[in-house]
């Protein structure tokens, strides 16, 4: 009997818990939401609610017509598209290299190179990237920040799909092999399509890595008709110091884009990392 | 006509090339598949990495173009005297070890939680993930307004429930920073902990876990003696690379405080970016960037030298 009332007890306190984690997590998501879409008079008040009465748009289409927040996005989104392709393509090739040729000298530690590499910390790197770029006149442009944000982008989608690749059964080669596909056609007729769903959720975890970093788009860019919308986040928070209803639309604006992406890949992504680290 | 076996074997330069021919026709697939990761991994990786140790002995002032030149030790001596370059690295012990430990221990008890047989565990790890998705510029700007002094809702809502008389500036006010900080970092950063200790519960064998029950171990005794020998390994990958991360961690800060106020939440990361980018001394940022690495590499040398300790100690005695 007091097995039970202890289960129950302890049943209780886990779904509490849970719950106050839970506010934990969610508060400051639901209050950015709450904030954005509240009219002027209700963000700066003595008696600030979680509930508006008059939900408003309104902060949205300022942030849209009196700011540059579309052009800062379309930036991003060009140096996010190509820095993924770019990253996927590489990636995909040493990963199947690291799984699959690791025989041929250098590949197997070119696996742990590329762990190690990326515990590098950007603010190490930006000194000597900012003169890298600099000497070869790739500051504020697409093409500086793509390789930049590339180079950030290998080693994690090279880690993520070389766990992924190491579940794929060599026999599925073995049949294409025997009728003399090269390697590379392999790559693309085999391996792609056996592991879409993980190119996929690799590819969005690249996307949103460099959608969101802040440092290197902070310093490689100083045009404003080149910069990218995470540091410009920033930049509007001196600009609207007060207006934390635009500053609120702004952020919502930041996150839809990513949330959307993560939520259609979250399980791969979780299990790719989980096992990235876990093998 | 063609060259046989035994003429190849007499003539060692065509033996040699051979070998190279069979080496390359062997292994060039590998190479050509992880090349470009690796022109990458040299180019915008070790090159830079070298670099920044070259600059470090050099004066490099985009205001002074004409003093460019070799300096020896004098940037290591500029930043190690002039500057309270040791009262930063105290901060960054602080914001470190405050981070990484609430991190993991917010972590490890959102895992265990979450490890248990109960309705809606999906639906909690998907809302325990929120946080980490959120970009750190965004992150900022909504706990900036969170916490803001005059309208913030925290303040607000601690003065509703009796727990603070007056409002309360939590980032402009030098002792509270630093606190205050911390607290949004593990916020942010503890889903990624809770996601790799829950894969690693879920990993632990079923059957040690009913054995211990059967011995009538209680549930802190099945954690620590059963379970946590499984998450050694996570929490020791987790803690590595998350100490390395939040050590050199300069976005965060910058955009929560910029160091402020005054110095109280400046680390040495982000000395880095006001020397550089503020004062235009790149050659100093880069003798503040190489301390960095030196300071974790010694950081990581004595950890390593204890958890061997540790490990011999704790080893079992051999019988007899």
């Amino acid at each position: 009997m007091s097995f039970v009332v202890r289960r129950r007890v302890a049943s209780t306190v886990t779904y509490v818990l849970l719950g106050l984690f839970s506010i934990y997590c969610l508060f400051p998501v639901a209050w950015m939401v709450s904030t954005a879409i509240k009219p002027a008079s209700q963000v700066r008040t003595d008696h600030p609610s979680f509930f508006t009465g008059q939900p408003t748009l309104i902060n949205f289409l300022t942030v849209l017509e009196h700011s540059q927040y579309l052009m800062y996005a379309r930036n991003s989104l060009i140096v996010s598209v190509f820095t993924t392709l770019l990253s996927l393509t590489i990636s995909v090739f040493a990963a199947y290299a690291i799984v699959r040729l690791s025989q041929a000298p250098g590949v197997r530690q070119l696996g742990s190179l590329l762990l190690v590499s990326q515990a590098t910390p950007p603010v190490l790197l930006v000194i000597p990237i900012f003169f890298i770029m600099s000497d070869m006149n790739l500051l504020n442009t697409y093409f500086g920040l793509i390789i930049t944000y590339t180079a950030l982008g290998v080693p994690v989608c090279t880690w993520f799909l070389r766990s992924y690749l190491s579940n794929i059964p060599e026999d599925i080669e073995e049949a294409a092999r025997i009728d003399g596909c090269s390697r590379v056609s392999l790559v693309f007729r085999v391996i792609l399509p056996i592991s879409l769903p993980s190119v996929v959720a690799t590819g969005v975890y690249a996307f949103v890595l460099a959608w969101g970093s802040f440092t290197f788009g902070y310093t490689l860019v100083s045009s404003n008709a080149m910069r990218l919308v995470t540091p410009a986040l920033s930049l509007f928070t001196g600009l609207w110091t007060v207006e934390w209803g635009l500053l609120m639309a702004a952020a919502v604006l930041n996150v839809i884009p990513v949330a959307i992406l993560y939520i259609v890949v979250q399980k791969y992504i979780v299990g790719g990392l989980v096992a990235g680290a876990i093998k | 006509m063609g060259i046989g076996p035994q003429s190849l074997t007499r003539n060692p330069s065509v033996l040699r090339r051979s070998k190279v021919w069979t080496f390359i026709r062997e292994y060039y697939v590998a190479y050509v598949f992880s090349g470009p990761a690796i022109l990458f991994l040299v180019g915008l990786l070790f090159v830079p990495m070298v670099y920044v140790f070259y600059l470090s002995f050099r004066q490099v002032n985009l205001l002074l173009p004409a003093a460019h030149g070799f300096v020896g030790w004098q940037n290591y001596l500029y930043v190690l005297q002039s500057e309270p370059f040791w009262l930063y690295v105290r901060h960054d012990v602080v914001w470190t070890l405050g981070s990484v430990l609430g991190e993991y221990a917010v972590g490890m008890t959102t895992a265990v939680l979450l490890d248990q047989k109960i309705v809606g565990r999906a639906f909690f790890r998907g809302i325990i993930i929120v946080p980490w998705l959120v970009p750190i510029a965004v992150a900022s700007v909504v706990w900036t307004w969170i916490l803001d002094p005059s309208y913030g809702i925290l303040d607000y809502l601690l003065k509703q429930i009796g727990l603070m008389p007056t409002a309360v500036d939590w980032l402009g006010t030098p002792s509270l920073a630093m606190l205050s900080i911390i607290f949004i970092n593990i916020w942010r950063s503890f889903p990624l902990y809770t996601l790799m200790l829950l894969a690693s519960l879920q990993a632990v064998p079923k059957d040690e876990i009913d054995a211990a029950l059967i011995d009538g171990a209680s549930a802190f005794q099945r954690f620590w003696m059963v379970k946590f020998p499984y998450l050694k390994i996570a929490s020791i990958v987790l803690v590595g690379l998350n100490v390395m991360w939040v050590f050199n961690n300069f976005s965060f800060i910058w955009l929560l405080t910029t160091g402020g106020p005054i110095t109280a939440t400046t680390t040495p990361a982000i000395e880095i970016y006001q020397e550089a980018f503020q004062s235009f001394n790149f050659g100093d940022a880069a003798a503040l960037a190489v301390l960095m690495i030196l300071l974790l590499f010694v950081t990581f040398a004595i950890v390593r030298a204890l958890f061997a300790i540790w490990q011999k100690v704790r080893a079992p005695r051999p019988i007899g």
